[in-house]
C-alpha cells in the first residue's frame, strides 16, 4: 500500500495538481493524469543538528584563539580535540520528551501567477521556492532553498510574486526576494512581523491597490498589517476563542475572508473595515461526523468534554452558470465536506449539503467544478477521489468516470508502506488547541 | 517566583476585544451606573508593573488619568491589588487623590495588549525594568523587540510616550537600538526628560529602582514619542 497523498493545490487554470506526500512532491497534468513532474526532499533530519554542532565549534575555535594568546598549553587534554586544539562538541540528541521530527512537506502554495510552487520542509525548516515550467520534462525545478531560524508553517507570495511572506512556528513573519538569488544566512534574517504566538496561516491581500499581510495564531488572533510597511499595524480581527487555522479569500470578493480554526463556527468578515458580517455554525452539522479520535487527550479528558472541530480547509465556489456562491468546509479527520450558500448580500451562509464520504478526507482542493479529495486510506490505486458540481451547485461523486485520472495519479506515489502504522501523522490541527495547566 | 514565560500558555483572564473589556470591577468609582459605561478609559499603563510604587505615584500625578499596572506573576499582582485597596480606603475622604484612578491585572501584555487596547487609546506606556534575559536565544522574550513595537505602536496614540528605564546597559543598548531603528518611534531628547516629571517618579518611585539606588548601580531611561502613521497606510 501506499502512503496517503497529504496536501493537495490545483493551478488557477485546473489543468495541473500538485500534491505532496512525506517529504514527496508530484505535479499531474489533469487532464492526463500524467506525472508532469517531481521533487524528493533528500535532505537529512539531521542536518540542523549538524549546524548546530558547527556552529558551536566555531564559537568554541573563537574562544579558544582568545585564550590562546593568553595562556599556553597548561593541560594537555585526554579529550578529543580538533586542530585548533578546542573539544569538539556532541552532535545535540533531541531529549526523550522532544516531538518526533518528520521529513516532510508541511505546507505547499501556488503564487498567485501560478509560475511558482512553495512548500516548506520540516528537516531543516526551510522554504523551497520551485520554478514551475510545464515545458521542461520535470516540470519542478528547486530555484532556491532558504533556511529560517523557526520551522516556517505557512506562506504567501506579495500580489506581484516578486516576494516571499513566510509565517513560523514562533510567530514571526519574514519577507525574501522570489529569485534566484543566493540564499542568505538565516541568523541575518530579521522579521518584518510578529505575534508572541505560533502563527497558523498568512495571506497577502489587497484593498484599494494596498497590500496587507493577514495573520492568523494560536491565541485566536487575526491580525491585519499594512505591506510593506509592517511596522503599522492596521488592527486585529476579533471573533475567534479558539486558535486560527484557516485563512480564506473568496476569488470572486477579496473585501472578504472567512477564517476558521479550533471554534465550532467559521467566521465571515468585511476584513478591511474591521467588521465581523456572520458566523456559520458547524457543530449540530458535524456532530454525527465526529468520533472519539476528537475527544482532548487523555490527561485533559473529563467527562463533559465536547468532541473537538478542527478545520483543514476552506473553499469557495462560484457556479459559472447560476452564479450561486458556494462556500466550502472540510473539518479535521470526517468522512464529509459541508457546503453553504452564500448570501452575498448579507454574507450569511445558509447550508446547503452534507456530502458524506466513505474515507475521512486528508484536503482538498478545488479546479473548475470539481473537489479533489485526498483520502486516509489503505490503498495502491484510489488516494484521492473526485466530486463534481451539478448545474444546482450540488456535489455528486465522480470518482468512477474518472477511475483512470484517479489510479494514474495514485499509482505515480512512490512512498509504499507496510502498514498505517507507518502513516505520517495526518491530523495535527486540533493540536493547536491550547490546554493550559498552568 | 521571579520570572514568568511570557510564551507559555497561563491560564490568563483576558477579554475577547477591547469592546468587551469590564472595566467597571477595576474602576469601580469611574463607572456610570446611570449610562452604564465607563466614563474614562485607561491610558497610562505600567507593563510589568512589579509591586507597584510608580502606579502609585502615577495615580497621584496623574489624578484625572486612568493608570493600569500589568504584571504576569501572580503573587506580585496580588500584592499590589492589596496595595491599592489599603489605599482607596485610607483616602476614601480624600476628593482627589483617592487612588480610584488605578488597578493592577494579571496579564501577558506581550500577548494580549490589543485585547484590552484600542488603536491609539494609550498616552504613556512605561518599562521599567524589565527582565534583561540575557542569553542571545532568549531575545525574543524581551519585552521591546522590533515586531512588538509595533504593536505599541499601535496602542498608542500619536504623540503619546513610551518610557524606558533599566540597570543593565546592554539591554539599555538593546531598547535604544530598537526604538530608533522603529519608524514610529523618535527618542525625546535630555532636555525633555528634564523637565518631565513621570521620568522623575520612573528614576524614584520604582521598588527596582530604589533597590538599585541602594546599591549605587547605575540607571538609564531612554523616552521615545509616537510619530505619526504615514499617511495611507490604511
Amino acid at each position: 500500500m501506499k502512503h496517503p497523498y497529504q496536501i493537495t493545490v490545483t493551478d488557477k487554470s485546473g489543468d495541473h495538481l500538485f500534491v505532496s506526500v512525506k517529504n514527496h512532491l508530484y505535479a499531474f497534468n489533469l487532464k492526463t493524469g500524467a506525472v508532469v513532474g517531481s521533487w524528493v526532499d533528500t535532505v537529512d533530519i539531521s542536518v540542523p543538528l549538524k549546524k548546530q554542532q558547527e556552529d558551536k565549534i566555531k564559537v568554541l575555535e573563537q574562544e579558544a584563539l582568545k585564550k590562546d594568546s593568553n595562556e599556553d598549553e597548561e593541560s594537555a587534554s585526554k579529550k578529543l580535540k580538533n586542530a585548533n586544539g578546542i573539544k569538539i562538541p556532541k552532535i545535540p540528541v533531541p531529549g526523550p520528551g522532544a516531538p518526533p521530527i518528520y521529513n516532510y512537506v508541511r505546507s505547499l502554495t501556488l503564487s498567485n501567477n501560478g509560475r511558482y510552487l512553495i512548500g516548506t520542509t520540516d528537516s531543516d525548516k526551510a522554504a523551497v521556492i520551485f520554478n514551475v515550467d510545464f515545458s521542461e520534462e520535470n516540470c519542478l525545478k528547486l530555484m532556491k532553498r532558504q533556511i529560517f531560524p523557526k520551522r516556517p508553517c505557512a506562506v504567501s507570495t506579495s500580489a506581484d510574486d516578486s516576494t516571499l511572506i513566510v509565517a513560523d512556528k514562533f510567530g514571526d513573519v519574514y519577507s525574501i526576494p522570489i529569485d534566484t538569488s543566493e540564499p542568505v544566512d538565516e541568523k541575518s534574517l530579521v522579521p518584518i512581523l510578529g505575534h508572541v504566538s505560533m502563527l497558523s496561516d498568512v495571506l497577502v491581500a489587497q484593498h484599494n491597490n494596498k497590500q496587507f499581510i493577514l495573520t492568523g495564531d494560536r491565541d485566536e488572533h487575526i491580525r491585519i498589517t499594512n505591506y510593506p510597511r509592517t511596522y503599522v499595524v492596521k488592527n486585529w480581527l476579533f471573533g475567534h476563542r479558539e486558535f486560527v487555522s484557516n485563512l480564506h479569500i473568496p476569488s470572486f470578493d477579496p473585501s472578504i475572508l472567512i477564517s476558521g480554526g479550533g471554534d465550532d463556527y467559521l467566521a465571515i468578515w468585511k476584513w478591511h473595515e474591521n467588521k465581523l458580517l456572520s458566523k456559520v455554525q458547524l457543530r449540530d452539522l458535524i456532530q454525527p461526523f465526529l468520533n472519539d479520535s476528537h475527544l482532548p487527550p487523555e490527561r485533559f479528558l473529563k467527562d463533559d468534554s465536547p468532541k473537538e472541530i478542527s478545520i483543514v480547509k476552506i473553499l469557495t465556489y462560484a457556479n459559472p452558470k447560476s452564479n450561486e456562491k458556494l462556500l466550502v468546509v472540510l473539518c479535521e479527520n470526517t468522512n464529509c465536506i459541508l457546503t453553504f450558500k452564500l448570501d452575498e448580500n448579507e454574507f450569511s451562509a445558509t447550508h446547503k449539503q452534507t456530502f458524506e464520504t466513505k474515507y475521512p478526507l486528508i484536503d482538498i482542493t478545488l479546479y473548475q467544478d470539481t473537489i479533489l479529495a485526498t483520502l486516509d486510506i489503505e490503498s495502491e490505486d484510489n488516494l484521492i477521489e473526485l466530486y463534481n458540481f451539478d448545474v444546482d451547485s450540488v456535489l455528486n461523486d465522480s470518482s468512477k468516470e474518472n477511475l483512470s485520472l484517479i489510479n494514474s495519479i495514485s499509482l505515480a506515489n512512490n512512498c509504499d508502506v507496510e502498514s498505517r502504522k507507518d502513516f505520517y501523522p495526518l491530523y495535527y490541527i486540533n493540536s493547536l488547541r491550547k490546554r493550559s495547566e498552568h | 517566583r521571579a520570572h514568568s514565560n511570557p510564551f507559555s500558555d497561563h491560564r490568563l483572564e483576558y477579554p475577547r476585544s477591547p469592546d468587551s473589556m469590564d472595566w467597571s470591577k477595576f474602576y469601580p468609582k469611574h463607572f456610570d451606573s446611570e449610562q452604564g459605561q465607563m466614563n474614562k478609559k485607561v491610558e497610562i499603563a505600567d507593563i510589568g508593573c512589579g509591586y507597584g510604587g510608580l502606579l502609585i505615584n502615577l495615580a497621584k500625578e496623574f489624578p484625572q488619568l486612568l493608570c493600569l499596572g500589568m504584571e504576569i506573576r501572580v503573587q506580585v499582582t496580588q500584592y499590589v491589588e492589596d496595595r491599592i485597596i489599603a489605599l482607596r480606603e485610607k483616602y476614601a475622604k480624600d476628593k482627589i487623590s483617592n487612588y480610584q484612578n488605578i488597578a493592577v491585572l494579571r496579564g501577558n501584555a506581550m500577548k494580549f495588549l490589543p485585547n484590552f487596547f484600542e488603536k491609539g487609546q494609550l498616552l504613556k506606556m512605561f518599562f521599567c525594568f524589565p527582565d534583561p534575559h540575557f542569553k542571545q536565544r532568549k531575545h525574543k522574550a524581551r519585552i521591546i523587540t522590533n515586531t512588538l513595537l509595533s504593536e505599541y505602536a499601535y496602542v498608542l496614540k500619536e504623540g503619546g510616550v513610551v518610557y524606558t528605564i533599566t540597570d543593565v546597559e546592554d539591554l539599555h543598548n538593546w531598547m535604544v537600538q530598537h526604538l530608533n531603528d522603529h519608524p514610529l518611534f523618535k527618542r525625546l531628547d535630555e532636555n525633555w526628560e528634564k523637565q518631565d516629571k513621570c521620568v522623575e517618579l520612573m528614576w524614584n518611585s520604582t521598588e527596582e529602582g530604589q533597590k538599585v539606588t541602594r546599591n549605587k548601580g547605575s540607571k538609564w531611561i531612554a523616552c521615545y514619542e509616537r510619530l505619526p502613521t504615514p499617511e495611507d497606510c490604511d
